[in-house]
């Protein structure tokens, strides 16, 4: 009987010694998929478009071909130029995402 | 004797055999951990395991850049057929892997500044040869941006080519430390594959990148006005008024991708005018430290330019020439960000910068001097 015991416990310490060494194995890819749950993030071009005489300016999408400093119509506030005045990326979250 | 006598006298005996049987697989298990953990120990073969590891780790990453390039390739295609260039992919293949630049001799300082500028304008000008050739009289802007993306491919085939290279050395030679070393480093690399990849999209749609920052200080500071005059090839001079002091601004011909030679210009400028400028600043954006936030504006004394030697040692020398005390204002951002469209947190620390600048104007110079700010960086998608 006394053998019968220690035999249970090789075993068992034999198990334990292996479930350790998967945990090991598999914890990179376990930190990874918990950290990877990230909110969708949307992307958008915005036009900043600005008056060269008065304060007036207004963002708008960004529209293909347009730079900063391109004239892209009059203002409607005095009629001077209106000038693309910044392009920039704006993220905005979309919500959880589906995992 | 029954079936049953049988039976209860055969079962103790095989209880025992599989207790003995136990014990006997334990003392092999423990000899044969005893080996293993000797040979894990004292042999090579932990270090060839992970030699095959590391190896098929950094193979992965390599299949992702070597798709980052094929993708850069087919961009760039695209793009180089819609402005009208025929037979776009012979003129890739054409560009990459040659034009490239030898560094002058070092052991000999004498004059090497000259020499490498020297040699930096002749590649120069055969490389605005050869997209010129084949673009005709199309607009310079679009000659400048089709020069960028061509640059930026053989940029993504070098490393690539690189990559490869180390990896395959390590594995001829079995030298686990170069394929170790070269596996920690490929999240990085890969990183940096990545913002090169994403900045065609950029300089073929012509939105500003983080490196646009200078440009876009600049043009900010002349009230987004057109030039006054060319001052250097592709660099161009404005100039403007901050309450009651003369600005020059200095900054690339834009919207095409490009970066101009603002030493060059400055030197000019300030020559033209005899020397007679009360302050320089050079606006550009700068590799912050990975603790630091992205868009975060810095003050400091010195050229603001990431150039390799000649454009920065222009200004150098033509501010301590005439002792014009130079300063610097920098955008921080990361590698990936400097050559991503620019980002809305970016674009907050440009407008810090300007006021900054103007700040700066302000205190520091007499109303009635003058002023030369000079927008450093690639100038795509700001005119
Ligand atoms: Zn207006």
């Amino acid at each position: 009987m006394m053998l019968l015991q220690q035999f249970d416990t090789l075993i068992m310490a034999l198990i334990i010694a292996f479930a350790l060494l998967l945990l090991t194995a598999l914890l990179p890819w376990l930190i990874s998929a918990a950290s990877s749950r990230s909110r969708a993030v949307r992307e958008e071009l915005v036009e900043v478009v600005g008056c060269l005489r008065c304060d007036y300016e207004s963002s708008k999408k960004h529209e293909k071909g347009d730079y900063v400093g391109k004239v892209v119509g009059t203002c409607p506030k005095d009629g001077a130029f209106l000038v693309v005045k910044a392009i920039y990326v704006e993220r905005r979250a979309q919500g959880r995402a589906g995992y | 004797m029954t079936v049953g006598g049988v039976k209860s006298v055969a079962a103790p005996i095989y209880v025992v055999q599989v207790v003995s049987g136990s014990s006997e697989i334990a003392s092999y298990l423990i000899v044969l951990l005893f080996l293993v953990s000797l040979l894990m120990n004292f042999t090579d073969i932990p270090q060839r395991i992970q030699l095959q590891r590391f190896s098929s780790f950094v193979r992965r990453k390599l299949y992702a850049l070597e798709e980052m390039e094929v993708d850069a390739r087919r961009k760039s295609v695209a793009y180089m057929s819609s402005v009208g260039i025929r037979e776009p992919s012979k003129i890739l293949e054409g560009f990459i892997d040659n034009f490239f630049l030898i560094r002058p001799v070092e052991i000999e300082p004498t004059d090497i500044i000259r020499r490498f500028k020297h040699l930096i304008r002749v590649r120069e000008s055969s490389v605005r040869e050869y997209v010129r050739r084949v673009l005709g009289g199309a607009d310079r802007s679009v000659q400048y941006s089709v020069e960028t993306v061509l640059e930026v491919v053989s940029v993504l085939r070098l490393l690539n080519k690189l990559v490869r290279h180390y990896l395959e050395l390590g594995l001829k030679y079995n030298n686990w430390i170069l394929v170790m070393q070269l596996a920690i480093q490929m999240p990085e690399l890969v990183e940096i594959a990545r913002a090169y990849a994403n900045s065609i999209d950029a300089f073929t749609a012509g939105i500003p990148i983080g490196d646009s920052a200078g440009p876009l200080v600049a043009k900010m500071l002349v009230n987004w006005r057109e030039t006054s005059r060319e001052i250097s090839d592709g660099t161009n001079l404005y100039e403007t008024e901050v309450d009651g002091r003369r600005i020059y601004v200095i900054k690339a011909l834009g919207p095409g991708s490009n970066v101009g030679w603002p030493g060059e210009a400055l030197e000019k400028l300030v020559e033209e005018l005899g020397g007679a400028v009360d302050r320089i600043i050079t606006v550009d954006a700068a590799l912050k430290l990975e603790s630091e936030e992205s868009g975060e504006v810095a003050y400091g004394t010195g050229a603001a330019i990431g150039d390799i030697g000649p454009e920065k040692i222009a200004m150098e020398r033509v501010a301590s020439k005439y002792s014009i005390p130079i300063d610097a204002v920098v955008v921080k951002m990361s590698e990936v960000e400097a050559l991503s469209p620019i980002s809305k947190k970016i674009y907050e620390g440009v407008v810090k910068s300007y006021e900054l600048v103007k700040k700066v104007i302000r205190e520091k110079v007499r109303e009635g001097g003058t002023v030369v700010v000079v927008g450093v960086g690639n100038t795509v998608g700001v005119r």
